[in-house]
Order: C-alpha cells, then sequence, then structure tokens
C-alpha cells in the first residue's frame, strides 16, 4: 500500500464540480507536482490532503490512517504558502517554533530544532528579525523551515515560488528539493509552471478541468504526451490537423505533404481518418546527410533569437512550425525566404 | 553685479518656495486645531480662576471630594470589565465572520449600528423593564431568578451589558478594520497545519496582530463608559458621569477641572496606545 493513498476524490462546490474522480498514490520521500492551469483543481487537491477542505466524496488515507475527516491540526501535514504566511508578530525563530510550542515540547528540544531548522535553510543571522525585515525569498525559506520544523508526514507546497523573481525562484526550488532529498520528506508541489515541475518533481501529475490527464516522470510527461492537452500545456508544440495515408505503415498526409510516424495508435486508424499531429520545436532540424525519414521542402519565414535557443518560423505546404536549434556564435542561418529541406524523426511526430 | 544676481536668485527661491507652501491645507489644519483647542483652553482658564491666590483651588476641593474618587474608581472599574467582555465577545465574532460567514457580515454591520439609531434612554428603560421582574420557569410561576435590578451584582451586569452595546460600533469596527489589514484566512491555515487550535491561534496569532485595532477599540470605549450618564443615572449605579452631572448643577469651577483631567487621562491612553504600538500600524509587523 501506497504512503499517502488518494482513492475517487470528488470536489464539487454547489453544482461546479472541481476535482473529479481524482486517484493517485504516491510513495513515502516521492517529490510529486501537481500541474494545470489556474482552476484545473491543483490547489483544492492539496487543500483537501491538507484538511482545510473536505472531500465531497473519497477517501484519503495517509500510511494507513483514513485522514479524510481528520481536522488540519490534527494530520502533521506541513503547508508551504505562495504568500509566506509568516506570523507578523513573532521573530523568525519564534516563527519557526511556533508549531512545537503548540505541540507544547520542551524548551530545550524547541531551540535545539530552531536551530538545527535555521541552520538549513542558511538565515542564521536574521533568527531575531521580524518577518517584514526579510526579502521575498528569505521569507519564504523561514515558512519552509517552519512547515519542516514540525518533522511532517508530508509537506505540501502551494505555488510557493510564484511570488518571487526569476533568479531567486531558481536557486530557491534547487534548495527545496535539496532539502527535501536530504530529510527524505514527502513533498507535493502545485505549480502552473512546467518548467518548475520538470525540474524538481519525480513524478509530475498533469490536471485539467478537475480531472487527472497524466501522472509520469517528467521525461515521459515531455517526450511522450497521452493528451493533446499535456503536449500542449509542457512545452512548446507545434500542432496541424492531418489525414491517414497508409495506418500500417504510419504514414499521414498533411498539406500534400507526407510524414511518417512511429505512433503505435496509427495501427488502430483506417485510411482517410483525420488526425491531430504534434512536433515539437526542437525535434525539427535542417536536413543533413544522411537523409532519414521526414525530409520535406520547408519556407523560412521569420527567425527570433531567445537567448540560448534561435527560433525559426517554417511553412509546410502552408503550414506553420516552429523550429529550435542551438544558439552558438558561429551558427549559420538562412535568409528569411530561402528554401529548405527540414527533417524529423519518425518518433517526434506525434499522433494525439 | 553677482551680488544683485545672488539676491534675484534667492528672491526667486524664496517665491518657488513660497508657491510649493501649502498654504490651504496649513489654513484648514490651524482651524481645525483651535476649534478643538479653544474650548479647552477656555475650560482650564475658567477651572484656574475661582481664587486668584490659589489657582488650584478647584482641582484641590474636588480630589477632596471621595465621591470622586468612589465615581471615579467605578468607571474605571465599569470601563476595564466593558473591554475585555467587548473583546471577548467582538473578535471571536468578527474573526469568524472574516473566515467562514462572509455573507453575514451586512447584517452583524447593521446590528452594530443600532445603538446610533436607538437612543440610550430606551435602551436603559427597556433594560429595566425585563430585568426588573423576577424570571420564572415558563408556565409556572416558580422563580428561578431574582430580578438582576435588586442586586448590586445584577445591576452591575445589567449596566455593563448596556455599556456593552453602546461600545459595540466602535470596538466591532475597530477589530473589523484591523482583522482587514492582516491575511485572516492565511494566517489561520498556516497555524492549524502547524497544529493549532482555536484557542492558540485567537490570542498567539489574531490578538497579537490586531492589537492597535484593539487599543483603539478600548480607548473608545474607555471613553464612552467614563462620560456616561444615562445608563448609570437611571440603573442607580454610582459612577463618574453622573457624578459630573450633579457637580455641573450644583458647582461651578470644579465640573471644568475634573473635565480637563478627563481630556488628560484620554491623551494619557492615547499615549499609551502610541507606546505600545511603536506608532506602527499591525500590519508593519505589530510590536
Amino acid at each position: 500500500m501506497s504512503y499517502l493513498s488518494l482513492t475517487n476524490i470528488t470536489k464539487q462546490f454547489g453544482d461546479t464540480v472541481v476535482v473529479d474522480n481524482f486517484n493517485l498514490e504516491i510513495e513515502k520521500g516521492e517529490f510529486v507536482s501537481f500541474l494545470g492551469p489556474s482552476g484545473c483543481g491543483k490547489t483544492t487537491t492539496l487543500r483537501m490532503i491538507a484538511g482545510f477542505e473536505t472531500p465531497t466524496s473519497g477517501s484519503i488515507s495517509l500510511d494507513g490512517e483514513d485522514i479524510t475527516n481528520n481536522p488540519p491540526n490534527q494530520r502533521n501535514v506541513g503547508m508551504i504558502f505562495q504568500s509566506y504566511a509568516l506570523f507578523p508578530n513573532m521573530t523568525v525563530a519564534q516563527n519557526i517554533g511556533f508549531g512545537l510550542t503548540v505541540r507544547k515540547l520542551e524548551k530545550q528540544l524547541i531551540q535545539e530544532r530552531v536551530d538545527e531548522m535555521i541552520g538549513l535553510i542558511h538565515l542564521k543571522e536574521h533568527a531575531h528579525k521580524f518577518p517584514y525585515q526579510l526579502s521575498g525569498g528569505q521569507q519564504q525559506r523561514v515558512s519552509l523551515a517552519r512547515a519542516l520544523a514540525i518533522r511532517p508526514d508530508v509537506l505540501l507546497l502551494d505555488e510557493p515560488l510564484s511570488a518571487l523573481d526569476a533568479k531567486i525562484r531558481v536557486s530557491l526550488r534547487a534548495e527545496i528539493r535539496a532539502i527535501q532529498k536530504r530529510l527524505g520528506i514527502t513533498a507535493i508541489f502545485v505549480t502552473h509552471d512546467q518548467e518548475e515541475a520538470l525540474s524538481i518533481s519525480d513524478r509530475i501529475v498533469v490536471m485539467n478541468v478537475g480531472e487527472m490527464e497524466q501522472v509520469g516522470t517528467p521525461f515521459e510527461i515531455y517526450n511522450f504526451p497521452k493528451t493533446q492537452f499535456v503536449a500542449n500545456f509542457v512545452g512548446s508544440l507545434n500542432n496541424a490537423d492531418a489525414e491517414v495515408v497508409d495506418p500500417a505503415n504510419g504514414i499521414l498526409a498533411m498539406d500534400g505533404v507526407h510524414f511518417k510516424t512511429a505512433d503505435e495508435g496509427m495501427k488502430n486508424r483506417r485510411k482517410g481518418d483525420k488526425v491531430k499531429i504534434s512536433v515539437r520545436p526542437e525535434r525539427f532540424s535542417f536536413a543533413v546527410e544522411p537523409l532519414k525519414e521526414n525530409v520535406v521542402e520547408s519556407t523560412i519565414e521569420n527567425i527570433t533569437f531567445l537567448g540560448s535557443v534561435v527560433r525559426i518560423q517554417i511553412s509546410i505546404g502552408g503550414t506553420k512550425f516552429n523550429m529550435d536549434t542551438f544558439n552558438n556564435p558561429f551558427l549559420e542561418l538562412p535568409a528569411i525566404g530561402a528554401k529548405e529541406k527540414v527533417m524529423c524523426s519518425k518518433e517526434a511526430v506525434l499522433v494525439l | 553685479m553677482a551680488t544683485v544676481k545672488n539676491r534675484k536668485v534667492a528672491e526667486m527661491s524664496f517665491l518657488a518656495r513660497l508657491r510649493k507652501f501649502p498654504f490651504w491645507a496649513w489654513l484648514w489644519f490651524i482651524i481645525g486645531g483651535l476649534y478643538f483647542i479653544l474650548p479647552l483652553l477656555a475650560t482650564v482658564e475658567f477651572s484656574l480662576s475661582w481664587d486668584p491666590e490659589a489657582p488650584f483651588k478647584a482641582y484641590q476641593r474636588a480630589f477632596e471630594d471621595n465621591r470622586f474618587w468612589s465615581s471615579f474608581i467605578a468607571s474605571n472599574v465599569f470601563a476595564v470589565i466593558t473591554i475585555i467582555a467587548s473583546i471577548i465577545l467582538v473578535v471571536p465574532t468578527a474573526y469568524w465572520i472574516r473566515l467562514r460567514l462572509p455573507q453575514a457580515r451586512r447584517i452583524v454591520e447593521f446590528i452594530t449600528l443600532m445603538p446610533f439609531v436607538v437612543p440610550a434612554i430606551i435602551l436603559v428603560f427597556g433594560m429595566i423593564r425585563v430585568y426588573s421582574t423576577p424570571f420564572t420557569i415558563p408556565f409556572t410561576d416558580v422563580v428561578f431568578m431574582r430580578p438582576f435590578t435588586q442586586s448590586r451584582l445584577g445591576t452591575d451586569i445589567l449596566i455593563v451589558a448596556g455599556y456593552m452595546v453602546l461600545s459595540m460600533p466602535y470596538m466591532y469596527r475597530s477589530v473589523d478594520t484591523g482583522m482587514r489589514t492582516v491575511d485572516i484566512l492565511t494566517l489561520t491555515e498556516a497555524a492549524q497545519s502547524l497544529g493549532a487550535n482555536w484557542f492558540a491561534i485567537i490570542t498567539r496569532i489574531i490578538l497579537p496582530n490586531i492589537r492597535s485595532a484593539l487599543l483603539s477599540g478600548a480607548l473608545l470605549t474607555f471613553a464612552i463608559v467614563v462620560g456616561e450618564v444615562i445608563l448609570a443615572s437611571y440603573l442607580g449605579v454610582t459612577a463618574f458621569g453622573p457624578y459630573l452631572f450633579l457637580l455641573g448643577q450644583h458647582r461651578a469651577y470644579e465640573p471644568a477641572a475634573l473635565s480637563f483631567v478627563s481630556f488628560l487621562l484620554t491623551w494619557l491612553a492615547m499615549g499609551l496606545i502610541q507606546l505600545f504600538t511603536g506608532g506602527q500600524g499591525q500590519a508593519a509587523g505589530a510590536h
């Protein structure tokens, strides 16, 4: 049995179903991210685990115990909020020690644990400062230490990096992941930022309109999306309409241009079926010898410099695609309007 | 040549500064200040004019009167009890409405405005009518409680309840405004996730973070209770308000002296608020 189980969880607010029949098993020490757009139900699911919302139906069990109806203060679940939620009337040390104080632990033990946590987040010199005297990143680290001080069974992080600037966000997420690995704590991270989810998680749960679209490792989610929504939401994607020409050999036609795909589902389709094909921009490249499958003629429409990547907009048989290539100082780019042969592997052509 | 030029520059900068001077703002500020200070100065001047040989005679006489001390102490005790009881009633109410029952906000705000609509004289007559008859077991003549108005304790309970009603608009609004400046919901959830129960949340998180709002409400309640005349007069309770009123009917100088003393006490309370809050609102950290 898994450490944390969510079984047939449904949550309704009035007539609106916010989370619909959600099932998930999480192992001890795993870092799972809930990824999805605003309103997809990821925060509501997290709040049900925390005990701030009660499921309309279904059950939640933690380490074999049914906690569905336990109040939040009896779950031993640590939570980190987007707005930090530090107590303004308490110093950093008092904030970190609050959970231990309400548990009526011995003063000596509280002090030791607070010192340990302050050391963990590298804020020793700020121990006696009030939250308003700290930067956003420092406040969120205090919030992390406060949640960890109670040695929670599960750590819940509700978009904890959204209010921070880009650089702090990247460094803090690495810090959160390092601490989580070191302590071996089970963590659930809610985000709408795909890069965050891909970089930090053991597994990602992609959610859409209250339903789970796909669960998998970051590698699986990015490279083998199971639905059009996952493919579009995670990473950039080119989409186009196509027609099945030869299902047995995986041949499709798009604006008269033939593509080959390795998609297994093609065997179940019939000639003439209308399908949507998707190709990630980085899977296209300028055709080089030896030429493989899916070599097609294209027209260069536009070139955009994005720093480490150069995005080239190409037109294939009237349909526009983006093609990404790594930037380097010696990169020779074609002129706009030029005709170039581009290619992509048959594995890159997803039929969704 | 250079001196003339310098003088012109100086004149120009003076005119520029004069143009920047917020004349109208200062004018209204001075008029407003005089409106408040002149009556007070007149009261002080009058209280000191009883005997040119002994300017503080009115103060001396007032303080020598035992009735002053007994009424003053009684009113202060009532004020403290009213403040504590109001906090116990209003803070959890305002907190719960913000947290779980925002739809009840309009109803509660309407109720808190009732003391402005219903005069104190109506309130006290209503209280006397309801609480001057013995409490009986329904449908029987068996008395299980004597009327409140027939005992000292009962009357004291009634007057504190009356004071709580009169001060409710000020206390509720102060507390509600204080809670608006704090993210009550998230702080509550953060405390709950750390294992805190409701009592710990209210006493250790909510109250400290609305401290200056509580002090404002307490000050207003204090001022209302100490100056209140009608409830105390009709319930026959020894209090500072009726004493001052009676004194004013028979003496000239002592009431003026005591009015000034009341002002000083109010200022002292305001000073204490500044001292406790460090001149900061609770949003900045309440410390």
